[in-house]
């Protein structure tokens, strides 16, 4: 059985008043108390529609800052029905690269998803959050193909960004041999595949639909 | 007026569903349903103020100074 108690709770650190999650809530009330009043009586005093206004502008911002900032934890990613294996197989410790790295604590447990998939350094992060945007037109419009495949190749900087530091990484022959590094210099090859396992289980990436 | 009330309470009710609960179809309906009803609120209450005289300098505003 898994052990419990307080230092096992998770996220870690997250205790107290979730402000992220509770101020658009407190600036959405009194935004929306002026909205209903104006919808009743068909129209509001100068001063109060302006600060209905600046309000209601106020409080999507911050949700707009809540969506980029929790849109990084694995449940958020696992909460579309076609990402739901991907994320069961994180829990799964099978050898994939993924659960691997998950089981053993090597990526944030809970922006694990975001951790490998933003790309590296600050253009990742916009990438990343350009791609979530296409992810949600294609959610919605169903314009999606299964299996699910990458688009283009994966920015291994992701795992040389932990791991190219590292004297176990260092000393590994392959990863000293001339040819091979020239390759992944140029990205010509990938850190999956030929020398590593793959990322997920392939039929993580069926959607849920039986593996053809 | 009424219209602009009424999508601008489409917009908050969008970031009050993704304040309680964070996951795809809350940034979805925030995104595509609750920044276009926000954006519309805006455009017809700033163009119902301007139609109203509001935003504008009065002619008797200039002489007076």
């Amino acid at each position: 059985m898994e052990p419990v108690g307080p230092l096992f709770a998770t996220p870690p650190g997250g205790h107290g008043v979730p402000w992220l999650h509770a101020l658009p809530i407190l600036v959405a009330a009194p935004a929306s108390a002026m909205l209903l009043w104006g919808l009743l009586r068909g129209r509001l005093l100068p001063a109060v529609g302006a600060a209905a206004a600046f309000l209601a502008a106020g409080a999507f911002g911050l949700g707009g800052l809540l969506v980029l900032d929790d849109s990084k934890q694995v449940s958020f990613c696992g909460s579309c029905h076609v990402m739901e294996p991907v994320v069961a197989s994180l829990h799964a410790d099978d050898g994939t690269l993924a659960s691997t790295h998950f089981a053993r604590g090597l990526v944030p447990h809970e922006t694990a998803c975001y951790t490998c998939h933003s790309g590296y350094g600050i253009w990742g992060t916009v990438d990343a959050k350009r791609a979530g945007v296409r992810h949600m037109v294609h959610t919605v419009t169903g314009d999606y193909e299964l299996p699910l495949a990458l688009k283009g190749p994966f920015d291994i900087d992701s795992c040389l960004g932990c791991h190219l530091g590292a004297p176990s990484f260092r000393a590994v022959e392959a990863h000293r041999d001339p040819d091979v590094q020239k390759a992944l210099v140029a990205r010509e090859v990938g850190c999956t595949g030929a020398c590593h396992p793959a990322a997920h289980p392939p039929s993580a990436l069926e959607g849920g639909r039986p593996q053809a | 007026m009424r219209l602009a009330c009424a999508l601008g309470l489409v917009a908050l009710a969008c970031v009050v569903r993704v304040a309680v609960r964070t996951d795809g179809s809350g940034a979805i309906l925030f995104s595509f349903v609750g920044f276009p009803a926000l954006a519309a609120a805006l455009a017809i209450y700033a163009a119902a103020r301007w139609r109203s005289g509001a935003l504008r300098e009065s002619a008797g505003g200039r002489e007076e100074r």
